[in-house]
């Protein structure tokens, strides 16, 4: 049986946590003095941003045990929240009259729609890519929660919700761009600066807004209210009969979680230069899964990095379309495997090494060993 | 005299059977009622109704002057009622001192909750309470490590933290030993007077030792009260019991 | 009046295909609690194993069915065995396992069969028309109905009047006590899974002359099928007959109202609103504990 990670045990852990977590993203930063192509930078910004999101699905999957299969709604929305302001910032070059954008030209629309005309300001466009995505999963949990609706049927609500906004934003084309998405964007400007996705500066933006969430996640896994919704994701009645508001807690981890995942779309969308329907479809939702599934889905750090070994594995194998299929056919294999066998996944199985270690270098518990085990997963069925 | 907690004419049916049928308890404050009878004659359904986890179909709860029946379960444990499950309910991964954490709940909102460190403010009355159930050893332990006994101590260490104006016990001794049975009888004892206590036992050993006022269950209904000796010598209740365990052998 | 009984046939036409692809997966939600996502890959295989049967041993396919029933089942019972079993206490983690085997299956599929889409021909001898009530059937649709309510009243009866019926039954009841009177828990299990898959696989036989064959064909069809076994309720063979004929005949006239993308949306959103409100489905009961 794996030992449960997300347990905190102790302040000298906690210091280690924060060590490591530190260590990481310091070392996220020292990649550009080692790597002088601007391409591959652009492809570690890429995959920095998917650890991201995988990052804040395992806040909602490991820590409150919301399986939220349609964490890529929060990451589209996100991305498209951008990439209109961008779209608006092209006017010279893709222009029609009033400076509508291209594709509404082409799909005869004679005016800028309503919902279009406040991104012309990015800081409106940025506020939006968080605050859409906050607000579609408040009315989300509002919904789901309230009515007690729990488990599998989470996952099914969630992949719904994504599998309806997809295939909107595919058919209301003439105001999304629908299945092109939205392309030749502006680069981003902010405070005069400008991020060119192929250069330095786009990376450490990435690399600075990742941190910055991941050290806020850590926090509030740390909070009163990380225990409470750790509580609630082992037993959710017996949170509720202590006078808490299970589903205030759900919602609260859904909204942090869409925060950092509409965050993450819009920085993915200043880096690929485009937004399109696939942002939001199943298989990236499904991807972003098996990501924080595979590195460790009780551990932030864990998760961001099984998304950026993953995700960076596939991109250095995605040149022939052939070796992709296989590819896909063993990541589902790996999938499986770690489902089954590797509940906590690489983190789970790293920090259980370590406690082990920890244990035999001290051994001050001799009880460890004998303790009893009950309700082990799956094992005692004759 | 008004009572504290005033269950008045409640019923509730399951799937067209009715588990509970016009059941009326009156406890006063500050005292420790056993609720017994046999299998099925509906005392887990009553501490259910109480604390919320199952609706009445008719009748009120009324819990220091406040009517408990249409409130949602946080809300009811706001007011003041904790419980304790049949099956030990504690967050198994999470090790025993974050379990005690969870259940010291002077702040529920989400909003303070989140301002507030996981390891917080429990500190040494964490630790005391941690020692009085035998767990000290076990803190850093996750709950799901633990004996089917030492779940048992940990849950009613839970309600001690929650520190609950009303308490509902749902068979607290099961699977616990002689000595143990005698320390939660003790421990039941300590918190008379101060907190109103509810108390679902089958174990006549232990409902002597804490029980000053009995109240028998059948089949919904209330069918006596009164004190141990009272309440067995009751002709109905013999009846009741008669060819299951008999009232007194325990 | 002509146009009704149109719409009527159209709709039972479709009610009964719902029905074949969901038959399988409300067998396996419903008595194991297990939400297969891969089901739609198991309609896959079917479909490809008659389009396999006739293009390696050049067997019809009506003789192929029998095979492809055989052979999906037989995959199902060794998924079961080698993954889902270790599942069965972690409900979540069976979706993902599940869907972890979809994807695999679609890759395999793409890598083997190759990704183009195929086609399978449809019995001559169900090629023609029938009349009925005044209204031309194709002849095929007919077939399927009646091989559906054929199929349902098998299932029907294995359920409830064969003793693996009853021994199935028991240890959905009480998995503890059933095994304690010697029901061996596992197999009921195990064979139980690979009857839902096998009927599966008939399901993507029969619907292959229909439609295309292709990889990614599943996902269609199991999004419906899994509405119709919410809207039914668990554990309810006859509601799933009618939440398939009531969804047969929605679907018919959402798509002469609606276009195709909103008909799916709105089917969507209406399986939503349902498991936010009757997750237990149209039929269930208020349960002590």
């Amino acid at each position: 049986m794996t030992r449960p990670i997300s347990a905190l045990r102790g302040a000298g852990e906690a210091r280690l946590q924060f060590a490591l977590y530190a260590a990481v993203c310091l070392a996220i930063f020292l990649v550009p003095l080692a790597v002088g192509d601007d391409f591959l930078l652009n492809r570690y910004a890429r995959y920095l941003v998917l650890g991201m999101v995988a990052m804040a699905l395992s806040l909602s999957w490991g820590y409150a045990g919301i399986l939220n299969l349609g964490q890529a709604l929060s990451f589209g929305l996100g991305s498209y929240c951008m990439a209109m302001a961008l779209k608006l910032g092209t006017v010279p070059v893709h222009t029609g009259s009033d400076g509508l954008p291209d594709f509404m030209v082409w799909n005869n629309v004679e005016t800028l729609p309503w919902f279009w005309v406040p991104f012309h300001s990015t800081a409106f466009a940025i506020l939006a890519g968080i605050a859409v995505p906050v607000l579609v999963a408040c009315v989300l949990g509002w919904f789901i929660f309230r009515g007690r609706v729990t488990g599998v049927f989470v996952a099914i609500i969630t992949l719904a919700t994504l599998v309806v906004a997809n295939l909107l934003i595919i058919d209301r084309q003439p105001y999304t761009g629908g299945f092109n998405g939205i392309t030749d964007l502006a680069q981003l400007s902010l405070f005069g600066f400008t991020f060119d996705a192929y250069s330095k500066s786009t990376y450490y933006l990435v690399a600075a807004c990742l941190t910055v969430s991941l050290f806020a996640c850590l926090a509030l896994t740390r909070s009163k209210a990380g225990l409470i919704l750790q509580a609630i994701r082992d037993d959710e009645r017996r949170v509720r009969f202590f006078g808490y508001d299970v589903a205030a807690y759900k919602m609260l981890a859904l909204a942090v979680s869409a925060a950092v995942a509409g965050l993450a779309g819009m920085l993915y969308t200043v880096v690929m230069e485009f937004a399109s329907p696939t942002f939001l479809d199943v298989s990236l939702s499904l991807s972003i899964v098996i990501w924080c599934a595979v590195g460790g889905r009780q551990s932030l750090l864990g998760a961001m990095l099984g998304a950026i070994l993953i995700a960076g594995m596939q991109g250095a194998l995605s040149e022939s379309e052939a070796f992709l299929d296989t590819w896909m056919l063993v990541m589902g294999a790996i999938f499986v495997t770690v489902v089954l066998v590797l509940p906590n996944g690489l983190a789970g199985l790293v920090s259980a090494g370590a406690h082990r270690l920890a244990a035999m270098l001290a051994s001050r518990d001799p009880r460890r060993g004998e303790t009893v085990h009950l309700g082990k997963p799956a094992e005692d069925r004759p | 005299m008004s009572a504290h907690l005033q269950l008045s004419d409640i019923r509730v049916s399951f799937n067209g059977f009715l588990a509970v049928n016009g059941l009326n308890l009156s406890i006063s404050k500050g005292e420790l009622r056993c609720l017994i009878g046999p299998n099925g004659a509906g005392k887990t359904t009553a501490l259910d109704l109480i604390c919320g986890k199952t609706r009445a179909d008719s009748g009120s709860v009324r819990y220091a002057g406040r009517e408990l029946s249409h409130m949602e379960e946080h809300l009811i444990a706001r007011a003041g009622v904790g419980r304790k499950f049949q099956v030990p309910s504690v967050f198994r991964q999470l090790s025993v001192r974050d379990n005690l954490e969870v259940a010291m709940c002077r702040h529920t909102g989400v909003f303070a909750t989140l301002l507030r460190p996981a390891r917080g403010r429990g500190g040494e009355g964490l630790e005391t309470l941690a020692e009085f159930v035998g767990l000290a050893d076990a803190l850093e332990e996750p709950a799901a490590n633990l004996s089917h006994g030492q779940t048992q101590w940990l849950e009613i260490a839970l309600l001690l933290a929650q520190d609950s104006e009303l308490i509902l016990l749902d068979e607290p001794t099961a699977g616990m030993t002689q000595q143990e049975t005698v320390k939660t009888a003790d421990i039941c004892n300590r918190l008379k007077g101060k907190h109103t206590i509810v108390v679902v036992e089958h174990d006549m050993g232990f409902v002597r030792e804490i029980g000053d006022v009995i109240s028998v269950m059948h089949q919904g209904q209330l069918l006596a009260e009164g004190t141990v000796r009272e309440v067995s010598q009751h002709e109905k209740v013999r009846e009741v019991y008669l060819g299951s365990m008999g009232i007194g052998g325990a | 009046m002509d146009f009704f009984i149109q719409q009527l046939m159209t709709g039972l036409s479709i009610g009964s295909i719902l029905l074949l692809v969901a038959l399988g997966l409300a067998i396996i939600y419903g008595s194991m609690g297990v939400i297969n996502m891969a089901h739609g890959e198991f309609v896959m295989l079917g479909a490809y194993g008659a389009w396999a049967m006739n293009a390696y041993f050049g067997l019809g396919l009506l003789a192929s069915l029998a095979f492809v029933f055989v052979g999906v089942g037989a995959f199902g019972f060794a998924v079961e065995r080698g993954v889902i079993r270790f599942l069965y206490r972690r409900p979540l983690d069976t979706i993902l396992a599940t869907w972890g085997i979809g994807v695999m299956l679609q890759q395999a599929v793409r890598l083997f069969a190759g990704g183009e889409l195929r086609y399978v021909e449809m019995p001559s001898l169900l090629s023609g028309t029938v009349s009925v009530f005044g209204v031309i059937v194709p002849g095929y649709r007919v077939f399927i109905f009646l091989f559906v309510a054929a199929l349902f009243l098998v299932t029907w009866f294995l359920m409830f009047r064969t003793s693996f019926g009853t021994r199935l039954r028991a240890v959905v009841q009480d998995r503890q006590t059933a095994m304690c009177f010697g029901v061996n828990a596992d197999r009921v299990y195990s064979l139980t899974f690979a009857y839902g898959a096998g009927l599966a696989g008939l399901a993507g036989a029969l619907v292959a002359p229909l439609k295309s064959v292709s990889p990614e064909m599943g996902g269609a069809y199991v999004v419906d099928a899994f509405f119709v076994v919410v809207l039914g309720g668990v554990q309810s063979l006859f509601g799933t007959v009618a939440s398939a004929a009531l969804l047969g005949q929605m679907s018919g006239s959402l798509a002469y109202l609606a276009n195709d993308t909103i008909a799916k949306a709105l089917v969507l959103l209406a399986i939503i609103v349902l498991i936010r409100f009757r997750p237990q489905g149209l039929f269930a009961t208020k349960v002590r504990s």
